[in-house]
């Protein structure tokens, strides 16, 4: 196994937080069996305390998650000097099968943590904790979610092989590719553009019209249409060539690290968005990031038309 | 969450509570400090010897060609030359004429490089020798340039103005040193002594038809890998070096090292990891009356949480900003006795280069989260058995 | 005002040892009352005081206080609860030592984090009242019995709670502290609190200001 001072951090966070879940996923069994709020027993004293401690946990581990998750981007990217054939975290992540699953297992566990936690929020805001066994219960599977991360983690950082040369972003995030985002390219951009703008429109029109069912709806399919068109669109104008569509590169020092910003932006933009299903007030929160990635993400055709006169 | 108001009247109790704790803050503290400062130290030193190595790197030939059998390096025809240049893509292939001669006086090898006058040197620093020096000035003894650490070995070893090379038949050959020179880094050229070829060929019986090895020059850097390909097909029992195998196996060395070091590191932590869990858990008397009488005025078990977390950033993030700042004087401003010469393992002279001042968030996000947020996993269960205390018992 | 309601306790030390601190308790206090209640050591009276001030919870029954169950709350709702409406005197001041007059006074004040202007003016009214300006800044430790026992009395009322609750609070006293102490509960009273006061010093008994003696042994009342 390639154990460079990077992953053997890595490693080492993810063991500490296995054991903690651990913790927190015992807990939560005795939970979600055994809670009842309205008996007076020892035995429910007792569990009441410890849901302190599952819930202290399961936040302890979600705000580790967050900054872990950019140093885990970090190490992709320099990952991507010892790996043959890799300009960028994009190689890394196709030099083995686990890769791609495991990102967007990340990503995922981020919106699943942050969920997780908004529903704690509402449950103890309420007297009678109403959410409770609820919440513990969702936490088993949740904690089978992030112990899959993990595995999968290991796995990959296992499988890397320094001798076998992997393909580099251009090949990859092509149009002549064979993967699934190839796919996208057959579409014509228009129809593509279209849907993500209109998306957005709707979304404003969900918040004037303080619905939040579709506002919710809508997030999930911008977050969906947003990376699409930053592969296929917008990429090759914060790049400004038109061959170069990775959405790893963004995040290097060479375009100003803009890509923490714009998957920030949209990250929270999503979430909050997502997540207003439950909490009315998230929706001014999402709008707000959301409005401010549309708009960094679409000043880059703009001031790059301004400039040269075409599109590319 | 996060975005509630955060208490700052918390957040005063905890560093008050830290100081009102001297002894044991203060102990866990230095403790912390001298953890963070060995890890930091060895990510600092390391960083600055792969940047300076990487610095030499980019001088080196794109291609080195050695012929190697079972393991062992042999001597290169240099009739291989010819063929090699006529492979597509290469610009320019150069026979080398070097090796390792041992001092047993000072017990270090130094490098010895053999030019030839009338050719056009692999590199600039050799060729500014060469225009400066005429190695056949003398007929009878030959002349060589060395480098400064080499000139300080010999000059301790009562050889001022020459050296005898012992040659492999035991005969000695006298070569009068003619100057000294500086070349691109520091690293390179401590160890390093520049001859004539013939001279080194004579020191180590190596035959006209021989050489070390064969640097290559390729127009198009992206197609070195190719070319390397192509010689090797061609040149079975030869091994060939790209600058890229370099970077990789130079990023390699030291993680290699440095993971060593860090496995020793995890032991420490784990042990301070189990200090701390227990000083935690042994909570005095007092220490639980004071949560007891706070929870009976009204403190919730979040707000003593969230004291208690404070008390665990505070002091562990304190201690790793001056664990990272000693690191820094002493790497840079002391340019770290001891602990680099575990890292700078040369066969050769230890040379006295400075370290190169690098300073990027990678390494201190990599030190942060080695110290930091184990710190604080170790407070988590014992600042909860504390908030979580049945307030009536205490303060009976 | 505050209603127990069949209150039972149950201490469970371990499995096979169990304490029954109250049985089947009811109990009535109007307010503005000041009621003594009266028993030995290990009778239940400070029991029922962490009842009232919801620091534990029955193993069965219900504690009303304000029209309000407060008997099985949740921990942040218990003491956002205490911080409201409770202010306690403990037997033994329970005042953290190594912090200043001020520094104990403010602690209930934490948690509500409120404006610095709005803490420091409740701060300045209450030390005025209780007489304790003049040691503000000094670390308690080297306040007198005295002087100590007015930090905690200011502690206790700087969130001008609707009761006040007592737990032996002459118990380390001489008479003239004692009869000090007695003075303040009378203008505390005059403010119109709630007052519970579990004791068995008799200084206490047959006081004209006070309204209903409670006598009470072994978890039961009498």
């Amino acid at each position: 196994m390639l154990l460079t001072p990077e992953i053997l951090t890595i490693l080492i966070l993810d063991t500490l937080f296995v054991f903690f879940a651990s913790i927190s996923f015992i807990l939560s069994i005795k939970i979600s069996l055994k809670w009842d709020l309205n008996s007076t027993s020892q035995a429910q004293y007792k569990l009441e305390r410890e849901s302190f401690l599952a819930s202290t946990i399961i936040k302890y581990i979600f705000m580790l998650k967050i900054p872990l998750f950019l140093f885990f981007i970090f190490t992709l990217n320099k990952l991507a000097i010892v790996i043959p054939g890799a300009m960028c975290g994009a190689g890394v992540v196709n030099a083995t099968v686990y890769g791609n699953y495991l990102l967007v297992l990340k990503v995922l566990n981020l919106y699943i943590f942050a969920s997780w936690l908004t529903l704690h929020l509402n449950d103890i805001k309420q007297e009678n904790q109403p959410y409770t066994k609820l919440k513990f219960t969702l936490f088993i599977f949740v904690f089978f979610l992030l112990m899959s991360e993990i595995y999968i983690e290991w796995l990959m950082f296992n499988a890397i092989d320094i001798n076998k040369i992997v393909d580099c972003c251009g090949t990859l995030y092509s149009s002549g590719a064979n993967s699934y985002i190839s796919e996208f390219f057959k579409i014509d951009t228009s129809v593509l553009l279209t849907i993500f703008y209109g998306t957005f429109s709707f979304i404003i029109a969900s918040y004037l019209l303080k619905n939040r069912y579709t506002f919710s709806i809508l997030n999930l399919v911008f977050m969906l249409i947003s990376i699409i068109t930053l592969i296929i669109f917008f990429g090759i104008y914060i790049y400004e060539l038109p061959t170069h569509h990775c959405p790893f590169c963004l995040l290097q020092k060479d375009y100003y690290y803009i890509g923490y910003f714009l998957y920030t932006f949209l990250y929270l933009g999503t979430f909050y968005g997502i997540s207003s299903l439950f909490n009315q007030q998230n929706m001014k929160k999402s709008l707000f990031f959301n409005t401010l990635y549309m708009v960094i993400v679409s000043c880059y055709p703009i001031f790059y038309y301004l400039k040269n006169g075409v599109f590319l | 969450m996060i975005k509630d108001k955060i208490n700052i009247y918390l957040v005063e109790y905890a560093i008050n509570s830290i100081l009102r704790q001297k002894y044991k803050s203060l102990f866990i503290v230095v403790v912390f400090t001298f953890l963070t400062f060995l890890l930091s130290s060895m990510f600092f030193i390391t960083n600055s010897i792969k940047y300076e190595l990487n610095s030499t790197r980019k001088a080196l030939p794109q291609i080195i060609v050695q012929k190697q059998i079972g393991g062992k390096n042999y001597d290169i025809d240099i009739n291989r030359v010819d063929k090699i240049l006529n492979i597509a893509g290469v610009e320019d292939a150069i026979s080398r004429v070097w090796g390792y001669y041992y001092f047993d006086n000072a017990r270090v090898n130094f490098t010895l490089v053999g030019v030839n006058q009338f050719e056009n040197q692999y590199k600039n620093s050799l060729q500014k020798i060469v225009d400066k020096t005429d190695f056949d000035k003398d007929e009878n003894t030959p002349i060589m340039v060395v480098g400064k650490g080499v000139k300080k070995v010999l000059s301790q070893n009562y050889y001022k103005e020459y050296l005898n090379f012992i040659k492999p038949d035991g005969k000695l050959l006298k070569v009068s040193i003619d100057g000294i020179f500086d070349a691109d880094t520091k690293l390179e050229s401590n160890d390093m002594i520049v001859m004539s070829e013939d001279t080194l060929r004579e020191i180590f019986d190596m035959p006209s038809d021989k050489a070390t090895d064969i640097v290559v020059k390729v127009s198009n850097p992206k197609e070195v890998q190719t070319v390397a390909l192509k010689i090797k097909q061609l040149y079975p029992d030869s091994r060939v070096i790209t600058n890229d195998d370099l970077k990789v196996s130079y990023e390699n060395i030291f993680d290699y090292k440095g993971g060593v070091f860090l496995a020793l590191f995890i032991v420490s932590l784990f042990t301070f990891f189990m200090i701390v869990y227990d000083k935690a858990s042994g909570l005095s008397g007092e220490q639980k009356k004071e949560i007891g009488i706070l929870k009976a005025i009204g403190w919730s078990v979040d707000d003593v949480l969230k004291v208690k977390f404070y008390e665990g950033f505070i002091i562990s993030f304190f201690a790793y900003i001056n664990g990272v700042i000693l690191s820094l004087i002493f790497v840079h401003i002391l340019q770290a006795p001891l602990l680099r010469d575990i890292f700078v393992g040369y066969r050769g002279l230890k040379p006295a280069f400075e370290l190169p001042f690098i300073l990027d968030i990678q390494t201190l996000s990599l030190v942060f989260f080695l110290s930091v947020p184990i710190y604080i996993s170790a407070t988590i269960i014992p600042s909860w058995r504390v908030a979580t205390l049945e307030t009536d018992e205490v303060i009976r | 005002m505050i209603y127990l309601k069949d209150i039972t306790k149950v201490y469970e030390i371990n499995k096979n040892n169990k304490v029954v601190a109250l049985q089947n308790i009811n109990l009535d206090i109007d307010e503005g009352e000041l009621v003594v209640l009266r028993g030995a050591s290990g009778s239940g009276k400070s029991t029922i005081l962490s009842l009232i001030a919801s620091l534990s919870k029955p193993t069965s029954g219900e504690v009303i206080v304000d029209e309000k169950r407060i008997s099985k709350l949740p921990d942040s709702f218990a003491s956002k609860y205490r911080q409201e409406n409770i202010g306690f005197i403990f037997q033994k001041y329970n005042l953290i030592p190594t912090l200043s007059v001020t520094e104990n006074i403010l602690l209930p004040l934490i948690p509500l984090n409120p404006d610095e202007k709005v803490a420091k003016k409740k701060l300045d009214e209450v030390m005025a009242r209780f007489d304790i300006s003049h040691k503000a800044s000094q670390l308690v430790k080297s306040l007198s019995g005295g002087e100590q026992q007015r930090v905690a009395i200011a502690r206790a009322n700087i969130n001008n709670p609707k009761i006040i609750i007592a737990d032996e609070p002459t118990a380390n006293l001489d008479e003239k502290l004692s009869l000090n102490f007695i003075e303040i509960l009378k203008q505390m009273k005059e403010l119109g609190k709630t007052i519970v006061v579990a004791t068995h010093d008799p200084l206490f008994f047959n006081l004209d200001f006070v309204d209903k003696e409670i006598k009470i042994h072994k978890g039961k009342l009498l």
